[in-house]
């Protein structure tokens, strides 16, 4: 059976668990309830409703789905570590690096998915107020997604050397925070000297530039900071060197 | 020592200890000291010992959970963490643990597809597994809502569902009452009638005495003794008298 085969194999199963889970249950619900409290935010701007409304629910869209995804994939490893249920596949004929990816899969394609049904959600809320979606819209729902894989993979990595699942989100959600100044550290780093510019032009490698995935900002920035296949080969990156640092701790790891 | 052909797990001069990260640096813990033996194919071999004695560790290193720190093992002549090895062993660990909103024949899917199962072939070993296991009018009953010997029987029935060559059962019997211990017993002496290997550990000495055809006592991480079903059968005190003098004769190096 090909490594390929395998991964899907548990990428399947651990998507179907995430969603048996009440906890993503609750998560949608919740989502449903804020997209539609924009409309509150949206009345209240009068001429620019729809403006406001298509801000805040996208706002609202990733910081919902960023929670999850911090939540998800702190715990994605180590709670089968901790149950044991590991155990019980990696004593199989699944291969390590196959299994880490299974696992990955799973949480890009549960991440995706959410987003599609709070889209849908924030959409038709669009369109009961006769309001139409701003043109960057799936554009800004597919950068949202890619951000979040972004942050997944290397929450998936921090998992598996941190010493909790909190300290994991914790971690992860300062990487998120400083992802979104990488552009500022780099500028800083340009007009510092000695250890100041070190540190920093390091720090501005290490941490992903998510404000790359900002679609707003790219719509509006002449010349684009980032073409299309800059993007693609920049969310590849994010995504191919955490998983494999991941496999160097997980290579070895022991049950 | 030497491998015979028909060698199906072997152990040879096999050492491993754990870390364990305290205040004041690391401590090193030993839990195998020089193991070495070897099972054919089938036999019923069964490891007794105390808490502590490295049973579970044997059983993890043959499954390639846990890797030797120095030695060697091979099961099928090949290193446990090979596909090829992985596919001919079922591993039931010590109290299995099944994802909880998994009913029990989606669990015996997903573990017998990871085993390479697949289609039509698939579907009749769940089928006749969970008939087998007793599990039948529990099919689609969660494995939350499962009892401590609903579990065990499911344990048993994904360490199967593939038809492995090499059964390695981690106190199979732990907790049970006695209608299950009977059945999982039966079972046992069906699947080595049927040709297959067994390695199981119980701290039942009773059941390894009605289901062994050799035991190997563990002290303190150390195999003090082989014993023979004809040795415990002419002893007037059992397998149970001899484990008793062989444990209290002194750890590794005393009996």
């Amino acid at each position: 059976m090909s490594h390929l085969l395998t991964a899907l194999k548990v990428a399947g199963h651990s998507f179907a668990e995430n969603y048996r889970s009440r906890f993503f249950a609750l998560f949608l619900v919740f989502a449903g309830v804020l997209i539609y409290s924009s409309l509150l935010a949206g009345v209240m701007a009068v001429d620019e409703e729809a403006r406001v409304i298509t801000d805040f629910g996208l706002a609202l869209m990733e910081l919902i789905t960023l929670a999850y995804a911090l939540m998800a994939s702190a715990s994605a490893i180590t709670r089968e570590m901790e149950t044991k249920t590991i155990y019980l596949v990696l004593s199989r004929p699944v291969s390590r690096p196959a299994y880490l990816a299974g696992r990955a899969a799973a949480l890009y394609a549960v991440l995706a998915s959410m987003l599609a049904v709070m889209a849908l959600i924030h959409l038709s809320l669009l369109w009961v107020r006769g309001l139409a979606p701003a043109p960057m819209y799936l554009k800004a729902v597919a950068f949202i997604w890619c951000k979040l894989a972004v942050i997944t993979s290397a929450a998936l990595f921090i998992s598996l050397f941190s010493t909790s699942a909190v300290s994991t989100v914790v971690i992860a959600a300062i990487l998120w925070t400083l992802g979104h100044f990488t552009a500022e550290a780099r500028f800083l780093a340009s007009r510092s000297t000695g250890a100041a510019a070190v540190l920093l032009s390091t720090a501005s490698l290490v941490i992903p530039d998510l404000q790359l995935f900002n679609a707003r900002d790219l719509a509006s920035s002449v010349p684009a900071p980032a073409g299309p296949a800059f993007l693609a080969a920049y969310l590849l990156l994010w995504l191919v060197v955490p998983y494999l640092f991941s496999l160097l701790l997980f290579r070895k790891k022991e049950f | 020592m030497t491998g015979r052909e028909d060698a199906v797990l072997t152990l040879s001069e096999v050492h491993k200890s754990y870390r364990a990260p305290g205040l004041f640096g690391t401590a090193v813990i030993p839990a195998l000291r020089g193991v070495s033996f070897e099972l054919v194919r089938g036999e019923v071999a069964g490891l007794l010992g105390l808490n502590g004695a490295g049973k579970t560790t044997i059983m993890k290193l043959a499954t390639g959970l846990l890797f030797p720190g120095s030695g060697s093992i091979s099961v099928f002549g090949m290193p446990p963490s090979d596909m090829r090895a992985k596919k001919r062993v079922g591993y039931l660990p010590e109290l299995p643990y099944f994802y909880p909103a998994s009913t029990a024949a989606e669990s015996l899917r997903y573990y017998a597809g990871l085993s390479g199962l697949g289609g039509a072939e698939l579907d009749r070993r769940v089928s006749e597994v969970i008939e087998k296991v007793g599990l039948s009018p529990h099919a689609r009953k969660k494995a939350s809502e499962f009892s401590k010997g609903m579990m065990q029987r499911l344990g048993i029935a994904q360490a199967v569902v593939h038809d492995p060559d090499l059964l390695i059962l981690d106190e199979p019997v732990s907790g049970l009452d006695p209608l299950a211990i009977h059945d999982i017993r039966v079972l046992i002496s069906e699947l080595n009638g049927s040709g297959k290997t067994v390695f199981l550990s119980s701290h039942s000495i009773s059941e390894l005495e009605k289901l062994s055809g050799r035991v190997f006592i563990m002290v303190q991480g150390a195999l003090v003794r082989t014993v023979e079903r004809r040795e415990w059968e002419s002893s007037s005190g059992g397998l149970e008298g001899i484990f008793v003098n062989t444990v209290k004769g002194g750890g590794p190096g005393g009996a």
